[in-house]
């Protein structure tokens, strides 16, 4: 196929949107993990408490959805191959949803439960923008692949899981759910990690990874158990605690499956990669794999009642959350250089000397970010587990150490949209003395 | 040099794959190649359908090949059938 009469995936949307997304998220990440360190004695309690509800969703919301929705506006145009519907109304979604989620996390922490409500509205419609635009982008889409059918499931949990969040929201101040309040948080919650995060990674994994690391694609029984264990266990699991007791055990050990499934396919594909040097960022995302299994056995734990308790639940959205962090960050460290790139000298390479994108990183703030948020990760996790608030805050500290050098790793690759315009002008300037 | 396939694809080494640091000669990129006379066509693919450097990497091999003496017009064709794997690298990383 000739290269001009092929349509460009994705020709349209200027890599600032996505940037703009990740640049959110990166800063998001970094309150958490101030708010992680500061939060010590409330982390060591129960976890229905405004401030760790305001920390869980500065986290969810602002690092985990903003990152994943930044990145599918990037990534939805290579795995899915469609363009992206419009670009005007992803930045509007950007800015609702950064007022939004600023507002639901002020609320939280203060415990004002009207501007929650809000905040949570408000919230409602910038997802829903979202999804528009998603389903815009994939209208008369037939191609309904592995990585397709993951999205589809994510995004259907992702409006549920706004559902509900909106509902427990106006509960608190108009009473209108039917039976328990903690079922229904519950439900809210694995829908948030297991049914809207876990689907949309496995999805750009399963496209993304093979590139990253020149390794094979998932094969069928990894694809199957991933997809139809998270098809089949997160309903189970919603309705398990919803109301239906029977199906919870069964539901957690068919997302146990896929999660299995997917850490299968990620050791297959270590092992067999022809990429021999990793940068950080595919570190990253090969030692997220290594949270899977104690965050699979801590939730058939709860699930089947053989661990219980406020800590072992905050443990396990840790472990689950650290899995998600560290994967983010690590693909965080490969689309970001990329989009400045893409920016910066895409449009000079070929005429002039440019750099790789490996020129563009700081592997030392990589490599500390690597070090400080991995064991941060792991020490929050046990240090909750043992309930002492100043080894809480201690783990604390070490994350947002992390978080700062991943801070800093993404600002050295931002400045690249600044220098190379910079070096630009001045040979521009250089060549007209010269003419002059 | 005379304008032969040897001499186009020295030429082709030189456009690398930024994210990988690797030639898409040595990525194994390149499908084929005909020369008749000066013009160049070359048949090549991508390491993955969609890619937001589709058109540049394209672009980067028409500049690669237009500066070597002799050469009239160059044509690339970009095809997906078959799909790259990693089986098709022939060496690492070179840089």
């Amino acid at each position: 196929m000739s290269l001009s009469a092929r349509p460009r995936p994705g020709a349209g949307l200027s890599p600032l949107v996505p940037l703009g997304y990740l640049v959110c998220a990166a800063g998001a990440f970094l309150v958490a993990s101030l708010g992680a360190a500061w939060l010590g004695p409330e982390l060591a309690g129960h976890y229905y408490h405004p401030r760790l509800l305001a920390l869980t969703h500065t986290v969810t919301l602002g690092w985990v959805t903003l990152a994943i929705m930044g990145a599918s506006y990037q990534l939805i145009p290579i795995v899915l191959e469609r363009p992206i519907w419009s670009e005007r109304l992803a930045r509007w979604q950007l800015a609702i949803l950064a007022v939004a989620v600023t507002g639901m996390v002020a609320h939280f922490h203060l415990g004002t439960w009207p501007g929650l409500t809000a905040a949570a509205g408000l919230l409602a419609v910038g997802i829903t923008l979202h999804l528009g635009n998603v389903g815009m982008s994939l209208r008369g889409f037939t191609q309904w692949t592995f990585t397709a059918r993951l999205v589809v499931l994510a995004y259907g949990a992702l409006a549920l899981t706004t559902l509900f969040g909106l509902a427990l929201a106006v509960n608190r101040v108009w009473p209108i759910l039917p039976g328990e309040f903690f079922p229904t948080l519950h439900a809210h919650v694995q829908l948030a990690l297991l049914g809207w995060v876990a689907p949309m990674i496995l999805a750009v994994a399963a496209r993304v990874y093979p590139m990253f690391f020149l390794a094979p694609a998932p094969r069928r029984w990894h694809s199957f158990l991933q997809l139809w264990g998270l098809a089949a266990g997160v309903p189970a699991v919603v309705l398990g605690l919803l109301g239906v007791p029977g199906l919870l055990v069964a539901g957690a050990l068919a997302v146990a499956a896929a999660v299995g499934a997917h850490g299968a396919w990620i050791c297959e594909m270590a092992w067999w990669r022809r990429r021999p040097s990793l940068d950080w960022g595919l570190r990253f995302v090969l030692t997220a794999t290594a949270f899977l299994p104690p965050a699979a056995v801590l939730g058939v734990a709860l699930a089947a009642d053989r661990l219980s308790g406020p800590r072992v639940a905050i443990a396990y959205t840790i472990v689950t959350l650290g899995w998600v962090s560290l994967t983010i960050a690590g693909m965080m460290l490969k689309i970001v250089p990329f989009l400045v790139w893409y920016h910066a000298y895409s449009p000079r390479a070929g005429r002039e000397p440019v750099p790789t994108l490996a020129e563009l990183s700081w592997p030392r703030a990589e490599a500390l970010a690597y070090g400080l948020l991995t064991g941060g990760i792991v020490l929050l996790a046990a240090t909750v587990l043992v309930g002492e608030s100043i080894w809480i805050r201690a783990a604390g500290v070490v994350l947002a150490l992390g978080a700062l050098a991943l801070a800093a790793a993404l600002s050295r690759v931002l400045t690249h949209l600044w220098t190379s315009r910079g070096a630009t002008a001045d040979r521009g300037r250089a060549a007209a003395r010269r003419l002059a | 040099m005379s304008l032969n396939p040897e001499r186009v694809t020295q030429a082709l080494r030189a456009v690398f794959d930024p994210e990988l640091g690797m030639s898409i000669v040595d990525l194994g990129l390149i499908y084929g190649m005909e020369i008749n006379a000066g013009r160049v066509s070359i048949t090549m693919t991508l390491t993955a359908q969609g890619c937001p450097l589709h058109a540049s990497i394209a672009e980067w091999v028409r500049r690669a090949i237009r500066e070597i003496p002799g050469v009239e017009d160059v044509q690339v064709a970009v095809t997906f059938d078959p799909p790259w794997t990693p089986d098709r690298i022939v060496r690492g990383p070179s840089r």
